[in-house]
Order: structure tokens, then sequence, then C-alpha cells
């Protein structure tokens, strides 16, 4: 059931997260996001998203180096990023809260 | 930045399958991504999962081109280079319907939608060469006069192609007929390659500027003028293409002159061209409108 669940992460946002910290290349994205977040994402998927924050210019390409190209968050993107943290912080505490009423589940 | 951490071994024929994948997206998309996309599939092993996810990710590359790759300029010299070559060959079919049916007296008595769909056709086929002339000669105009002042010899006869092919082809035509020519006309086989070299003439004639927009690149009010104008003129032609159809299949069912004359696969044959032509015709000049008047 989980990993059906892992299934609705947000691509784009998985990748906008992995941008915060620093510039990255494809392959570290995926790397990245595999080993804090849990979650795989394949070449496909990978570049559909990059293009598509690219075009909303919620990222930006940097000089490749050696044919891979890092791609840094920009301040439009670190925006769009806090915004969806905050909203998904909101939604993760409520979803806590009932969780611990209802079911006296006190979270791992 | 992480560096790329060992490469895992890639799957015999990964790479090839790799480029095949990325064969399937759009020219831009390519131009801009297929190098990172090679390297990561090489940096994570490159599975044949992996491939086809990227594979899969082609559909929604073409159906939703990322914006920031869209070249509008480029998309509305493609679409009316294409627009121009196809429209010429429907021109053609159109003009051989016209030879062939009503310039022959063919009418079916009692059906009038023969005769309409004949006024219909008259009237869309010089409206349609109206629109495309008038919209396109001042793109022609500019380029002409770029391709003389810049000297470049082989760009003003590709755009005069326009001119010399159809005059060259008349004058080959009053020739044959002079020569060979009988009081009713030439012989079926001599309409044949007149026709066929009048296919070749028209695609010729369309050739030329089509070349001379790759070659030159132009862009501004001129293109955006001839791209809306090419869609205006596209629609017009379906219109005349329409006409051809219902005159045809009218014909076919209700002239039995026109039913002897003509072997009953001909016209089949000689519609889903005109149907091909059309649809090309007017999806790439639809293309080229749209870009012609998106936003910025």
């Amino acid at each position: 059931m989980t990993d059906r669940l892992d299934r609705w992460a947000d691509p784009p946002l998985l990748v906008l997260a992995s941008l915060a910290g620093e510039p990255k290349h494809g392959y570290a994205i995926t790397q990245d996001v595999a080993e804090t977040m849990g979650v795989r994402l394949s070449a496909g998927t990978l570049y559909a998203v990059i293009a598509r924050l690219e075009a909303r210019g919620l990222i930006e390409p940097l000089e490749a180096e050696d044919r891979r190209r890092p791609y840094r968050i920009t301040m439009a993107g670190a925006q769009a990023l806090a915004q969806q943290s905050e909203r998904m912080s909101k939604v993760a505490s409520v979803a806590r809260e009932r969780l611990s009423t209802s079911l006296g589940w006190a979270g791992t | 930045m992480k560096p790329p951490a060992a490469p895992g071994p890639t799957p015999p024929g990964a790479t090839l399958l790799a480029r095949a994948a990325l064969a399937l997206y759009p020219p831009a998309w390519r131009a801009r991504y297929s190098d990172e996309v090679r390297v990561l599939l090489d940096d994570s092993g490159g599975g044949l999962a992996a491939v086809a996810s990227v594979a899969w990710r082609a559909i929604p590359a073409w159906v939703c081109p990322p914006r920031h790759l869209h070249d509008r300029p480029a998309r509305m010299r493609s679409s009316l280079a294409t627009a121009l070559m196809a429209w010429s060959v429907l021109t053609g079919l159109g003009l051989v319907f016209a030879q062939l049916t009503q310039l022959q007296g063919f009418t079916a008595p009692g059906h009038p939608e023969v005769r309409w769909a004949y006024a219909v056709f008259d009237g869309s086929l010089a409206l349609s060469a109206l629109v495309a002339g008038f919209g396109g000669l001042p793109l022609w105009l500019l380029m002409l006069r770029r391709a003389w002042r810049e000297q470049r010899p082989r760009d003003t006869v590709y755009l005069l192609l326009p001119l010399i092919a159809p005059a060259a082809y008349l004058a080959a035509l009053v020739v044959t007929i002079k020569l060979l020519g009988r009081p009713n006309g030439v012989g079926p086989w001599w309409f044949l390659v007149v026709t066929l070299a009048g296919f070749a003439a028209a695609a010729t004639a369309a050739a030329g500027p089509g070349l001379a927009l790759r070659r030159l690149q132009p862009r501004g009010p001129a293109l955006r003028l001839a791209a809306a104008a090419a869609g205006l003129a596209a629609a017009i032609m379906a219109l005349a293409a329409a006409a051809i159809v219902v005159a045809v299949v009218g014909l076919c069912l209700w002239a039995r002159d026109f039913a002897g004359y003509h072997h009953g696969t001909i016209p089949g044959i000689y519609l889903a061209l005109v149907v091909v032509a059309a649809t090309v015709t007017t999806v790439s000049a639809a293309r080229g409108t749209r870009a012609a008047v998106a936003e910025p």
C-alpha cells in the first residue's frame, strides 16, 4: 500500500526540493530523491519535469560540465516550493492530529 | 554537487534503444535535452524500464510541448512550406477535376447539386488563390529583396521558381499540343504525361519558396501575415475539396455518361488523394496560423 501511495508524490515538488539544497544534474537529482525522499524518478519522468519547471521559470540550467548539465532553483521556484511545503505541512499536521484522536496513533 | 556514482553495466543494445526512444521526441526537445538524458541513462545503467519511460514520455512532449522550446517563427516557416506544397498539389487535383468534369460538360440532369458544386469549386479555388497570393506577396518580396541585396543567387532562383516553373510548363504544354494535338485534344496517355508534368511543375513551384524559407529564415509581420493568410486560404481550399467530393460522388451516382467514361476505382483513388491533400493543407496551415496569432 505504501508503494502505491508513493506514486501520489508530486515529481515537480520532489525535484524542486532536491534542488533547494544545491544545483544538481539529472543523475544527482534522481539519487538525492531516492535517498532522501524514498522515491525513484525514472529518466523519462525526470526530464519531463525538468522541461516543465524550466518552462515555468522555476529552475534554470547552468553551464554543462562534461555533458552533465546542472540545474538551479530560481527565486520563483523557491517561493513555489515554500508555499507548497506550507500547504503540505498543514495537511500533515491535520492528518497526524486526526489519526491520534480517532485511532490513538502516535506516529513512528 | 554530487558526483555521479559508479555506473552500472549498460545492457547490450540499450544505447541503441535509448537513441530510438529519444528519436520519438519533437526536434526542439531533442536538441535541448537528448544529450543529458543519454548521459543520465549511462550513469544509471540505462535499463530497459528507464528507456521505456523515456519513450512513453515522448507523447506529452508532442501534445504539450514546453513553451520555452517553442520557436514560433520556425513553426510558421515550417507549416507555411508544408501548406504551400500540399495546397499546390490540391490545386493540381482541382484542375484535373475541372478538366475531366465541368469542362467536359458532365452534369447530372435533375440533380442541381453537381452544378452548385462546380460553382462552389470555381469560387473557392479563385478566392483561395487570391488570399494565398496577396497574403504571401509581402513575405515573398521581402525575401527576394534580401536574396538580391545579399547576392544569394540560389535563393533568388528558389524564390523565382513559382514564376519560372508554371511558365516553362505552359510553354511546353503549348508546344506539345501543337505537335501532337488532335481536334478533340491529346490522347489519354499524353493527357496522363501532361498531367504528371503539371504536378511536377506545381511541386517545383511550391518547393522553391519552401527552400528559401528554410535558408533565409525570415521573421516578423510579413511572416505572420503569410501564415495567417495560409490558414484562410487552406480553409477556403477545404471548401473547394468538399465541392470536388460532392461533384464526383454526384456524377458517379446520377450521371451515366460520367460513370461509363471513368472506371469505378479511379474516382475512388482520386477522392482519397483529394482528402489527403486537403487534410495536410488544413492541418499544416492551422498550425502555422496558431503560431502566428499566439501571444508572444
